[in-house]
């Protein structure tokens, strides 16, 4: 681990006017990213299509529910690797959430007789809450017992894994509830459901990382833990807290995936996880610790579904779609590494 | 490629079960025969159902049998399985390769200590087994669907659908996989026999629903006038299916999909499949224990046995001869 440093969005040291110019761009270059790309697939959708790429009601809002799911998981990332730890069971979690939501809105309707509307709404919750044990283990694996976030979190993407497919019975848990396959596909006022609900998300945690204190005990305890403890932080509470909150973060997207499609699935979030690093990293955040910020995530996750998307829709051989991702990751942490040298170079060594 | 021969399969079952009886007296005597069956992975329908099957032949022929598999499509997890399994000394293997090329040395060994290898589902090399020449020709048989036919079929049913003319593609996986390579081959094939129907590129998901849901969404961004969809696999039809019902399309732009969870049949009816091809998967797990037991027993066994597949669609779906080929968990 490099020596404690502090870089997060609030704590930009003094420095000369044009340094602190290139620090702003340097830590929103995740939107750059974003315009530099949109731009591109606006041209190339003009010259060869006709059409315009961005001003089409129709691929922004595909893009927009395609980066709900990943998103959703990055969010609680986000606060995990601003902590200087990272979540490897939220692909999992998510996956169990979903299962469980699916059989519960079964159960719910079937067994008790209840109507679709309040099955859907305890499935959901019962999806979430259930998303708390997990997250407390973890809490409590990193914290209390030492265990590297690392590692203790690729235990529990096990435990989850294994969990979620039991539950399933190694299937897919089909459900036929009209109100919970309404909240994964339909609109309100011409906006999906599932990018208003995200979109909500996306506020909360910001206003949590950005203006309470446990936002920045986060920031405090990722640049330096010893700091932090000295600082009389409780970094056992708060690192529960932590992994808790992305945990249930991993338990709503697994909930909303069985609603939009229709069936829950154990292995819902395996190929999201990384993609929720990657949206987190491309945002700013360090791997480090110390810096990063929800609307840079928010950035970094539409990067990533821009790309995909974008790719097919100009009709580009699919696997240049990684080879763009790959690329956009390793600009993103050279940007990183340069502005540390700029703004850490005194506490280095 | 061609179906092959039913009378081939009943051959092999009809051996197996007329030396059942004979040899339950042998079995008492505390030399059970033991036969291990290696899903692709444990956490699939169409693996749960091939075990289902493979458990109704082994009570049926009183045999022993060991399940074991990984939770992931993977070599590197598979190769640490068979060997657990070859210490285990099972008289048959019967195993669903995850690599054509990657899992042939590891079989061969298994083969080379007295085990008899069987390929379900997937297979090594060109999946032509006991010809008496190449590398790769120690498996006893392969039975499998004719993933090529399968493919087939459901050009033959989505050309049916989309009035015979029109652009669609292919949403798959990923390369390199036996089965839905060869779904994707049978279908692009048949399809060139309808001059007025487009095949565009395909799209490629890496088994994520969500990713397959916005290619279909951008494919059909730059191809309006879009027929219709092949969903090689069961994430790929089911992200598909989604991408449609985004976009407001469903029932407009016809899906096929491939294999048979029971979440298939409400959407059958709601129209967001026009129609799924359902492999046989109990058959498979049962043909191949029955081989395998056939083998050991020292019958002779066919090289290749091809299990059939059930067109079902929102029309035929209630009916109980189709209805069964549904893939069950429990």
């Amino acid at each position: 681990m490099t020596a404690p440093e502090l870089t997060s969005a609030g704590d930009v040291p003094v420095a000369s006017t044009r340094r602190s110019v290139l620090l702003r761009i340097a830590e929103m270059r995740a939107w750059l990213f974003l315009i530099l790309l949109a731009a591109f697939f606006e041209i190339w959708a003009r010259v060869v299509y006709g059409s315009s790429f961005i001003l089409n009601i129709y691929n922004l809002r595909s893009i927009s529910v395609f980066a709900t799911a990943p998103l959703t998981l990055a969010l609680g990332q986000t606060f995990v690797i601003i902590s200087a730890g990272i979540d490897l069971s939220l692909g999992f979690i998510m996956g169990l959430s979903s299962v469980l939501a699916a059989h519960a809105a079964n159960y719910l309707a079937a067994q008790l007789g209840l109507p679709p509307f309040l099955a859907m709404l305890l499935a959901i919750t019962i999806g979430t809450v259930t998303t708390i044990i997990p997250g407390l283990v973890n809490g409590a694996l990193i914290a209390h017992l030492r265990v590297p976030p690392f590692i203790g979190t690729l235990g529990m993407y096990g435990v989850a894994r294994g969990a979620a497919y039991l539950f399933a019975g190694g299937m897919t848990v089909a459900i036929s509830n009209p109100w919970y396959s309404a909240i994964g596909n339909n609109r309100v006022l011409g906006v999906p459901v599932v990018v208003v609900l995200t979109a909500i998300a996306c506020l909360i945690m910001h206003y949590l990382l950005s203006q309470t204190r446990f936002g920045q005990h986060t920031y405090a305890m990722g640049a330096s833990q010893i700091a932090a403890r000295r600082a009389g932080i409780d970094i056992k509470r708060l690192t529960m807290r932590i992994y808790l909150l992305s945990a249930i973060m991993a338990g709503f997207a697994g909930a909303f995936y069985t609603g939009r499609f229709s069936a829950g699935a154990a292995q819902a979030g395996e190929p999201l996880l990384l993609d929720s690093i990657a949206a987190v990293v491309i945002g700013g955040a360090s791997l480090f610790g110390g810096s990063g910020t929800i609307w840079g995530t928010v950035a970094g996750a539409l990067v990533i579904a821009v790309i995909q998307y974008g790719l097919v829709f100009i009709d580009v051989e699919p696997f240049w779609q990684f080879i763009a991702v790959g690329t956009v990751i390793i600009i993103s942490v050279l940007v990183d590494q340069t502005q540390r040298r700029f703004t850490g170079g005194r506490q280095v060594e | 490629m061609e179906r092959r021969s039913f009378v081939k399969l009943l051959g092999a079952a009809g051996v197996a079960t007329a030396s059942a009886p004979l040899l339950a007296g042998k079995a008492s005597a505390a030399d059970k025969i033991t036969i291990a069956l290696i899903p692709g992975l444990t956490a699939d329908g169409f693996y749960v159902t091939m075990h289902k099957g493979a458990i109704a032949a082994s009570q049926a022929v009183g045999a022993d049998l060991i399940y074991q598999g990984a939770a992931e499509w993977n070599v590197s997890l598979q190769m640490p399985i068979l060997d657990a399994v070859i210490a285990k000394q099972p008289k048959a293997i019967l195993i669903a390769p995850n690599d054509k090329q990657q899992m042939i040395e590891p079989l061969r060994k298994a083969n080379d200590a007295g085990i008899a290898v069987i390929c379900v589902d997937t297979f090594i090399g060109d999946g032509v087994f006991q010809k008496g020449s190449g590398d790769v020709d120690f498996p006893i048989s392969y039975v499998a669907s004719d993933n090529v036919l399968g493919g087939r079929m459901a050009a033959r049913a989505l050309a049916k659908a989309i009035g015979e003319k029109g652009k669609v593609y292919v949403s798959n996986v990923k390369p390199g996989v036996s089965t839905t390579d060869q779904r994707e081959e049978g279908f692009k094939d048949e399809m060139k026999n309808y001059k007025d129907i487009q095949v565009l590129d395909t799209q490629f998901n890496d088994d994520d629903a969500n990713k397959a849901a916005a290619q279909f969404q951008a494919v059909l961004g730059r191809t309006p006038d879009l027929a219709g969809v092949f969903g090689a696999n069961l994430f790929s039809a089911g992200g598909t299916a989604n991408g449609a019902k985004q976009a407001g399309v469903t029932g407009k732009v016809k899906l096929a999909g491939f294999d048979a969870p029971e979440s298939i049949v409400p959407q059958l009816k709601d129209g967001t499949f026009e129609l799924t091809i359902a492999q046989h998967p109990a058959e498979i797990g049962y043909f191949g224990f029955i081989a395998a037991y056939a083998h050991v027993t020292g019958n002779p066994v066919p090289a290749a046995i091809g299990t059939g597949f059930t067109v079902m669609t929102a029309a035929n779906i209630d009916d109980p001869n189709v209805s069964k080929y549904l893939y069950k968990s429990e």
